[in-house]
């Protein structure tokens, strides 16, 4: 196995021969070529990794046969080193702009040119190792990107319908996620008995785990509904599982509901998430009274142990619930301002009835706030009328 | 940018925080925590939040797995110094009432 191929362009048949002996006792390929054209068609046999090229040759001399190996994407990655009579800063610095790799002044010695062709080669042995290692990464991330963006459509196929309906209910979301796929999920699930189960959730983190974790969450928030019981219970199971399956650091803030049109009411758990805002008769648009569905609770999946509350309030025809994740009011600005709560409450003072002008208003504006800070985290938005 | 810092006092290790707390760090931060609790073993670990500026759900999970592993070497974690931003983020996911939270640091220490 020889250790590379040099070409070895010069006029002079001693020169030639010198250079190719030692060449071949250092164990390499040499090829020889006479001047610029010949060492061009030498190149369409067989690729070198390095050229030795005399500067002065009849035919094609070495800066003309520098400037075609250089010009050419098929041969500029070969190391070029010219040889030249002409000593002196001037020529170097004239080779060296031609394109030339490094320059060796003649006369020469043989155990010079020998030391400047290892030395190239230590660097052409790694130019190759960096493109190899270049082409890999490059690989890999068209692999992952096209996967992401595959569990990126996946992902957005676990969300419900929109613009969606169920039992008197009409609603929509604006779903963001910061990296391709995130960690937000809502869904809505209508009951036998002609309620309609909610579930919103915040997965810790953001990215892949988070995406997988939220999947999970979705399918534990459904199972507890096959249990039939509200939301407590259901805040409990979900709690269980997600603290047995999940790692140390691995939880979720979630809103759980069971939204009854026929009594008008909503029972709710608040495990963590940011409260929703009930907009009394919001559905019609306008400015109306705005109540905060609060409540103290832990995030799921930390401890098994933790305990979870209840509650109720009122559900009117002609009510909107605005449902959100923090990623929507937790933007933290230059000047450390966030929109916050206060800051969506004053944008849902207002909203026009459509709920899908409603939903890109309230996104433009939080976009407006925190300009030019753009949204870090998974941002998920949910409108529901009670029409 | 976050700056963490860490020191003994007596049979506590106090590390203080500085900077925003958000998912891009979080590795950083655990990777001082879990050297703190396994080669020290503290009776108490306060962490000092004062010069927190925000913390997000990554932040907060690591500080739940903090408690855990501090708890599973019989000792204790403290927190102090929640700026209001911060505290508001406790309050909502109601983990004021998951961790013993102090005033200052010298609360945070004199509690063990």
């Amino acid at each position: 196995m020889h250790k590379g191929v040099v070409l070895v362009v010069d006029d002079e048949a001693p020169i030639r021969d010198i250079l190719s002996f030692y060449l071949k006792r250092a164990g390499y390929q040499v090829l020889l070529a006479e001047h610029g054209r010949m060492a061009l068609e030498e190149m369409g046999r067989l690729l070198p990794d390095l050229i030795l090229s005399d500067l002065r040759m009849p035919e094609m001399a070495g800066d003309e046969l520098c400037q075609a190996v250089k010009g050419d994407p098929r041969t500029r990655d070969i190391f070029f080193v010219l040889v030249s009579a002409m000593d002196g800063l001037a020529s170097k610095i004239g080779g060296l702009n031609l394109g030339a790799d490094d320059m060796i002044s003649k006369p020469f010695h043989a155990q010079e040119v020998m030391a400047k062709v290892e030395s190239a080669f230590r660097l052409i042995s790694m130019r190759k190792e960096i493109k190899r290692q270049n082409l890999e990464l490059t690989r890999f991330q068209d692999r992952m990107t096209a996967e992401l963006a595959l569990a990126a459509r996946l992902q957005m196929g676990l969300l419900p319908g929109i613009p969606g309906l169920a039992a008197g209910l009409s609603y929509t979301h604006r779903y963001l996620p910061a990296e391709g796929i995130g960690g937000d999920i809502y869904t809505i699930v209508p009951l036998p008995d002609h309620s309609v189960a909610f579930m919103i959730a915040d997965v810790s983190g953001h990215g892949v785990t988070a995406a997988l974790i939220s999947a999970m969450v979705k399918t534990f928030f459904e199972s507890q509904l096959r249990f039939g019981g509200g939301p407590l219970a259901w805040a409990q199971g979900m709690n269980r599982d997600l603290a047995r399956s999940t790692l140390a650091e691995q939880f979720a803030t979630a809103f759980l509901a069971r939204l009854d049109p026929v009594q008008g009411t909503i029972r709710y758990v608040c495990a963590g998430h940011p409260a929703p805002l009930l907009i009394h008769q919001g559905a019609a648009g306008g400015r109306n009274h705005i109540s905060i569905l609060g409540g103290k609770g832990f995030m799921l999946g930390i401890d098994e142990t933790l305990p979870f509350g209840e509650q109720t309030c009122g559900f009117e025809k002609g009510d909107r619930l605005v449902f959100y994740t923090d990623g929507l009011v937790e933007v933290e600005r230059e000047d450390r301002q966030l929109l916050g709560e206060e800051g969506l409450l004053e944008i849902c003072a207002d909203l026009p009835g459509d709920r899908e002008q409603a939903a890109d208003l309230i996104i433009e504006q939080a976009i407006a706030f925190n300009h030019p800070a753009p949204f870090t985290d998974d941002v998920t938005l949910v409108l529901l009328d009670r029409v | 940018m976050l700056n963490i810092q860490t020191r003994q006092e007596g049979n506590a290790s106090v590390v203080t925080i500085q900077g925003k707390v958000n998912f891009e760090v979080t590795a950083q931060l655990r990777d001082v925590i879990r050297d703190t609790v396994t080669t020290l073993q503290p009776k108490l670990l306060v962490i000092n939040l004062e010069s927190v500026s925000f913390i997000d759900s990554s932040g907060l999970g690591l500080l739940v797995a903090a408690r855990n592993s501090v708890d599973k070497n019989s000792g204790k974690l403290h927190l102090c110094g929640l700026p209001p931003q911060v505290k508001k983020t406790f309050d909502q996911t109601n983990l004021t009432n998951y961790f013993s939270i102090f005033t200052t640091e010298q609360d945070a220490l004199r509690g063990a």
